[in-house]
């Protein structure tokens, strides 16, 4: 059922037989949690090894979860984050640790959505495999809880609080920080795109320039460095964070959260280019603030999307590897 | 002082006049004999009350604590209100169609995991619009198809063309019976509009109007729909026509501070009432409550009171101007009022 890997360069599966890479999935993912205080993300010149989960190697590992969505598994570290040669938001660059976490695969599309039951606000909605839009920023956040209750986890969302405030220890599916989602989709690179230059985008992302004005089923386009597909468009997605045009002058090293919400006019980070983005917009450190549209009953921002990241143990990676993705 | 003396006599003079222009419009609801049902949030609980016309004489008719009472539609001949009830919190709740004699007597249940009910003109059929899944979700477009409630025999049909209907909300029956109109959102192949759905047949046609919330005047000769967060429209509307069409606009009733939604018509179709309010995303500390715009169906809204105006004046009516006479709020408390729904009683 899940969006298959285009014939583009697509990411390779891990190369062993099921039996083989069982028992090597355990010490990959046991040495990837290890190496992680030490090594950063994969460098970006070997991209199309990064989702092999070479046992032995702090490289990001495959994984499916119980409910049979595609996840990669980061093993965190330390990366440049923001950019000093971008708008003003993005500077300075500093640097940033980020503890390992699971990150969709995909962005979480119509098939996701209506699964765990709730109603799509979507404007494209004719193919499945096609990401969620005009989702509001609590909606998202819904869509996580109900995920983790799907699959027997704790919530990270008290949802009897005004702004669902996140319980980052929870084992549930949350937002991405800013933080997380730039580690995410810029891997050790320092430059504007993970892959090199603006002019191989058309390879990864949907965009104004390709996206012929509307969405497209995710997938379809090279994954970046660690596998994970559309960083660079289709919809742009929400981050937990508030949006702060200063917080990088501010930002704590280790796991920053974003600021605390200023209570009037709030505005959260949105990461990543859309169908209707510019290339500009597309790079790994441009920052996007949007209203969360939680009091608009007609919420149509129609290249606001998102996917979901959780934290997860050693052991539960390791579970995780020997899930059968959903479909199969 | 000469000037300020003038001045005040110039203000006390206008203040006068408003006040005469609005005892006139106020004595004409008065005198229509209409009155007015809506929901409201009392004691830590959605209730259904019923009051006269110009706001005066509230009576709560449900008086449930433990259940939470919305959106109540009279039927055209005054004898019976249909409405929804929720039980339970959060995800766990469950909305249900009930209806009820016009005084609070003789409540029934009619189904579950419903919502949104609305009368055929004989008074003898209840429209409504199914959940789209089980879990709950307050969400006014979370609903997929639509059905009808025979009040004489308790069976409950699906729409001729029910499969196709998809996140419809806030429908709405002509007089004529050959038509429903209705919002949709994100269904239908639609981003987001306004349809006239063939009551019994599969023809719907999108009215290209903006906003949502229709409603159509018991004449059948009109429409009125909140054109925008901020603005109330009315205009023609030939339903007798095989494709009917919205003619050019002719009351605009904006209110540049606050929200205004939920209009519906009096029974002559010379008044219009409606909801009015701050922006709000609710308040999840009141039980029976979600979060979500304050304008949805279980949404506290807080400030929120409801206002009549005249339907049959043209142009712009602007709630905030001070010189405006043709506006009566007929609710002054705030709390979370919605959803008005005029009715003649015993007509």
């Amino acid at each position: 059922m899940r969006t298959r890997v285009s014939s583009r360069t697509p990411p390779r599966r891990f190369p062993c037989g099921r039996v083989l890479s069982g028992c090597l999935m355990v010490s990959s993912a046991l040495i990837l949690f290890s190496a992680c205080e030490k090594a950063g993300p994969p460098s970006s010149a070997d991209k199309s090894q990064a989702t092999a989960a070479a046992p032995g190697s702090s490289t990001p590992a495959a994984v499916t979860t119980k409910s049979g969505i595609e996840m990669i598994s980061l093993p965190g570290g330390e990366f440049s984050m923001g950019s000093d040669h971008g708008n003003p938001d993005e500077a300075p660059a500093h640097k940033v640790r980020v503890s390992p976490f699971l990150i969709d695969k995909y962005e979480v599309t119509h098939a996701m959505w209506a699964k765990v039951q709730l109603p799509d606000p979507s404007h494209w909605q004719d193919n499945p495999k096609g990401p969620v839009e005009r989702v509001r920023w609590r909606d998202a956040k819904g869509y996580c809880n109900e995920r983790s209750l799907a699959e027997g986890l704790k919530p990270c969302y008290n949802e009897k609080t005004p702004d669902w405030d996140c319980d980052y220890a929870a084992t549930g599916y949350r937002l991405p920080t800013e933080a997380e989602w730039e580690y995410a989709c810029r891997g050790a690179t320092e430059d504007s795109f993970d892959f090199g230059s603006a002019d191989k985008l058309r390879q990864y992302a949907w965009y104004g320039e390709d996206a012929e004005q509307k969405t497209h089923p995710g997938g379809q386009k090279k994954p970046n460095g660690f596998g994970i597909y559309d960083l660079y468009g289709n919809v742009s997605e929400w981050c937990e964070d508030v949006y702060s045009a200063t917080f990088y002058k501010e930002s704590p090293a280790l796991d920053p959260v974003g600021p605390p919400n200023p209570g009037k006019d709030t505005k959260r980070v949105i990461r990543g280019g859309s169908w209707k983005s510019s290339a500009d917009q597309c790079r790994v450190s441009a920052r996007q603030g949007e209203r969360t549209g939680d009091t608009d009953a007609c919420f149509s921002t129609d290249f606001c999307g998102f996917r979901c990241v959780r934290r997860a143990s050693p052991d539960d990676v390791r579970q995780l590897m020997g899930t059968p993705k959903a479909g199969s | 002082m000469r000037c300020s003396s003038a001045l005040f006599v110039c203000l006390l003079g206008s203040a006068l006049s408003a006040a005469h222009a609005q005892g006139s419009f106020r004595e004409r609801l008065k005198d229509s004999g209409f009155k007015i049902a809506h929901e409201t949030y009392v004691d830590d609980n959605w209730e259904i009350f019923v009051m006269d016309a110009d706001g005066s004489h509230p009576v709560n008719l449900t008086k449930t604590p433990k259940e939470n009472e919305h959106y109540p539609q009279i039927s055209p001949d005054g004898t019976k209100i249909a409405f929804s009830v929720d039980l339970g919190e959060g995800r766990e709740a469950v909305r249900s169609l009930y209806v009820m004699d016009i005084d609070g007597s003789h409540r029934k249940k009619l189904v579950d995991n419903a919502r949104e009910p609305f009368w055929s003109p004989d008074s003898k059929t209840i429209g409504f619009l199914p959940q789209e899944f089980p879990k709950f979700n307050v969400i006014d477009f979370y609903t997929k198809g639509m059905s009808f409630y025979d009040l004489a025999t308790g069976k409950i049909e699906p729409h001729v063309n029910s499969a196709k209907l998809h996140h419809l909300y806030n429908p709405s029956w002509a007089r004529n019976g050959r038509w429903i109109v209705s919002t949709v959102h994100a269904g239908m192949g639609v981003d987001h509009g306004i349809l006239l759905i063939e009551a019994h047949g599969t023809n719907i046609f999108n009215l290209h109007i903006p906003g949502c919330r229709p409603c159509l005047s018991p004449d059948g000769k009109q429409i009125a729909w909140g054109a925008g967060d901020h603005e109330i429209a009315a205009a023609p509307i030939n339903l007798e026509a095989d494709h009917p069409v919205v003619s050019e606009w002719t009351l605009r009733v904006k209110d540049g501070t606050n929200k205004i939604y939920h209009v519906d018509w009096s029974p002559d179709s010379r008044f219009l009432g409606f909801s009015r309010g701050p922006d709000g995303e609710g308040d999840l500390t009141k039980p029976g409550t979600f979060q979500a715009a304050c304008e949805i169906v279980g949404v506290h809204a807080a400030g929120w009171n409801l206002c009549a105006v005249p339907a049959d004046r043209h142009g712009v009516l602007d709630l905030n101007s001070p010189d405006e006479t043709d506006l009566l709020v007929l609710t002054t408390n705030g709390n979370s009022n919605k959803e008005p729904a005029w009715f003649k009683p015993g007509h």
